[in-house]
């Protein structure tokens, strides 16, 4: 069954399927260098004139203009760097100053409640920003074992996403070494602040 | 509650729906990192163990 079936059979919400679009988008993006593909259908998206729109729109122009050579370069300069990159995309760092400390126990406790594993050859902590907007994903289209309602996913973001990750992605915006990520980096900063907002009005 | 509810759709439809990235997500999305946890123990003790030997290994 398709993606979408799968979504429809779980009757998601059309602005819920949205959120989860922009989850996988971000997760895609920050999981590792962009394929040749991603980047021609990043290309190709547009937008209107609000905040988001008009990232996306900036992220295209970029992404058109963009070989994989030097996305992979620019992402390594950014995440992956000679020792460190030039940014920590963890939960835990940005939440304490340290990696692998008590944010990634929780998340670890949560995930396992809700029936979610990190995938076997997988390395890294699973508090990096692009597992956790996969998560998010997941949780919203129902993947999990977890109900995909919205106490669940308010609850979640509470406590592993909506704390840094509005940090993170402004940080992204502005990094040294952003160009195809600035406006990837501007894209989380907006999207964060509407599920903010939109978790405050669920409550 | 309904009418909570209701604001937040409403909110969302205005705030979220100017950049739809569908497209890209349908081809790209799930499964790069989280998978669905597995009945199968074998697999998850094998998990628990490759992440203790990775935290050990870790500065």
């Amino acid at each position: 069954m398709s993606q979408l079936a799968e979504d429809a059979n779980r009757a998601v919400a059309e602005e819920d399927l949205l959120r989860a679009d922009l989850y996988d988008l971000i997760s895609a993006l920050l999981a590792g260098p962009p394929s040749r593909d991603l980047l021609h259908r990043v290309s190709r998206l547009s937008g209107d004139d609000s905040d988001l729109g008009r990232a996306v729109i900036a992220m295209a122009r970029v992404a058109k203009a963009t070989t994989p050579k030097s996305a992979e370069s620019e992402f390594n300069r950014l995440f992956i760097g000679l020792g460190r990159g030039e940014l920590l995309p963890y939960a835990s760092y940005y939440m304490t100053g340290f990696l692998n400390e008590k944010p990634l126990a929780l998340l670890r406790n949560d995930m396992t409640r809700l029936g979610i594993e990190r995938a076997e050859n997988v390395y890294e902590p699973e508090d990096n920003i692009a597992s956790l907007a996969e998560m998010m994903a997941g949780l919203i289209r129902g993947r999990f074992e977890a109900p995909s309602d919205l106490d669940t996913q308010k609850a979640f973001y509470n406590t592993h996403v909506g704390p840094w990750a509005g940090h993170f992605f402004t940080d992204l915006e502005g990094a040294q070494g952003s160009i195809l990520y600035a406006p990837v980096g501007a894209i989380g900063r907006v999207f964060m602040e509407i599920e903010r907002e939109a978790f405050r009005l669920s409550s | 509650m309904e009418k909570k509810s209701a604001n937040r759709r409403d909110f969302l439809k205005l705030a979220a729906t100017g950049a739809p990235v569908a497209a890209v997500a349908a081809v790209t999305g799930g499964s790069a990192q989280a998978v669905e946890i597995e009945e199968n123990s074998e697999s998850y003790r094998e998990t628990e163990h490759v992440r203790k030997y990775l935290e050990s290994a870790r500065f």
